[in-house]
């Protein structure tokens, strides 16, 4: 069951690629240097993307999100809405 | 195989989200995983500090020593089982302040280890003081009318005590860092890898903003050449507009553990002791 989602501020990256390091199945770096969520969602901000993680999941995409240095990256508990990181 | 994963522990590190140390945390782990160490023959040892908490979220043997004392034991552990690869790790209050006698001694040495240094120029645990490498100037809750010391230069200080082995990081590139440590682990001498590490929470000068204006590969200049001291101490220098990053200066010469006779053979802990008699030696201390 979905639990959580993962959500990325691509204007906010900086391209310190601690989240690809981290969890390099989740994130990757483009020709601009910049973070890529892998099968992320567009929203209606074109800078916002998501993605649906499992619980399974979690623990590793936390890590991602905590080892940014801009703070980028969130992780949102579906049904409550609340901001874990 | 080590992976990325194996060495990633349970508990998860207390450290503020952001903080620079997750990169070096991130950057250490892979250059294990991607020099395929055996966990078991890995040792990371911790001075005080923030970054002294480190060993207990790297899924490898550790020490958390004392202030200032990670190189002491760091060395003492590789003279009784030079096969081991010892990575010491602290903060610059811990290394360049009451360690710094250490980290000379331990540099002109030459014993094989990689001491990391996360270098964020505050004493970041006890919530923001100046450190040895803050900056002239610099307003903390310790200097509030600014800093009136010079900071130490590190590289500088290094190259002068003789290393082997002398680099620069930073944490907000982490590709980068992993290649700067993994070339560390794999000299064959002291590898100092000094580490600019922004501390979100104190430090509102040298924050990763401030650092990717400024920073630089030394190995993209390609007339740079890394075993020329003279060239090195001169980018050693460089801090201002611009700050370079990444191999200094390297040079081959013996460690202290190929001129002991005594680990010729063996390593001491591998050595029998049956034959040694400490009894004199104890009635004449006694």
């Amino acid at each position: 069951m979905v639990k959580y989602k993962i959500v990325f501020e691509r204007d906010v990256c900086i391209g310190a690629a601690s989240c690809v390091a981290v969890a390099p199945t989740v994130w990757e770096l483009d020709n601009e240097n910049k973070a890529v969520l892998k099968d992320g969602n567009k929203t209606g901000d074109p800078n916002i993307f998501e993605k649906e993680i499992d619980e399974k999941d979690l623990q590793l995409n936390l890590d991602a999100a905590r080892a940014c240095p801009v703070n980028a990256i969130h992780i949102v508990e579906k049904e409550t809405g609340k901001k874990l990181i | 195989m080590t992976s990325f994963e194996e060495l990633t522990t349970k508990e998860r590190p207390t450290w503020c989200p952001g903080c620079g140390n997750w990169g070096i945390l991130t950057a250490l782990k892979k250059a294990i995983a991607e020099l395929n160490l055996p966990k078991h023959q890995v040792v990371v040892v911790a001075g005080i500090g923030c970054s002294g908490h480190l060993p207990q979220w790297i899924n490898t043997f550790g020490f958390h020593s004392l202030h200032g004392r990670s190189l002491p034991v760091a060395q003492a552990i590789k003279l009784a089982n030079h096969e081991l690869n010892v990575i010491a790790v602290g903060g610059d209050g811990d290394g360049y302040g009451i360690g710094i006698g250490h980290f000379i001694h331990a540099m002109r040495r030459n014993v094989d280890i990689t001491y990391i240094v996360h270098d964020n120029q505050i004493y970041g645990l006890t919530t923001g003081q100046a450190s040895p490498t803050s900056e002239k100037g610099f307003k903390s809750k310790s200097t509030p009318h600014g800093l009136i010391e010079p900071p130490v230069n590190p590289i500088s200080l290094a190259l002068a005590a003789d290393c082997s082995f002398v680099a620069r990081g930073f944490a907000g590139d982490v590709p980068h860092l992993v290649k700067l440590i993994t070339q560390a682990v794999q000299h064959k001498g002291f590898a100092l890898v000094d580490v600019l590490q922004p501390c979100i929470t104190f430090n509102y000068l040298n924050t990763f903003e401030y650092f990717y204006r400024k920073v630089y590969k030394l190995e993209e200049d390609k007339n740079y050449d890394p075993t020329n001291k003279v060239e090195a101490f001169k980018r050693s220098l460089e801090w201002g507009e611009r700050i370079p990053i990444g191999l200094f200066y390297k040079e081959e010469r013996k460690t202290y553990e190929d001129e002991l006779p005594q680990l010729s053979k063996a390593p001491l802990v591998k050595q029998k002791i049956d034959n040694v008699n400490i009894d004199n030696l104890f009635e004449e201390m006694c």
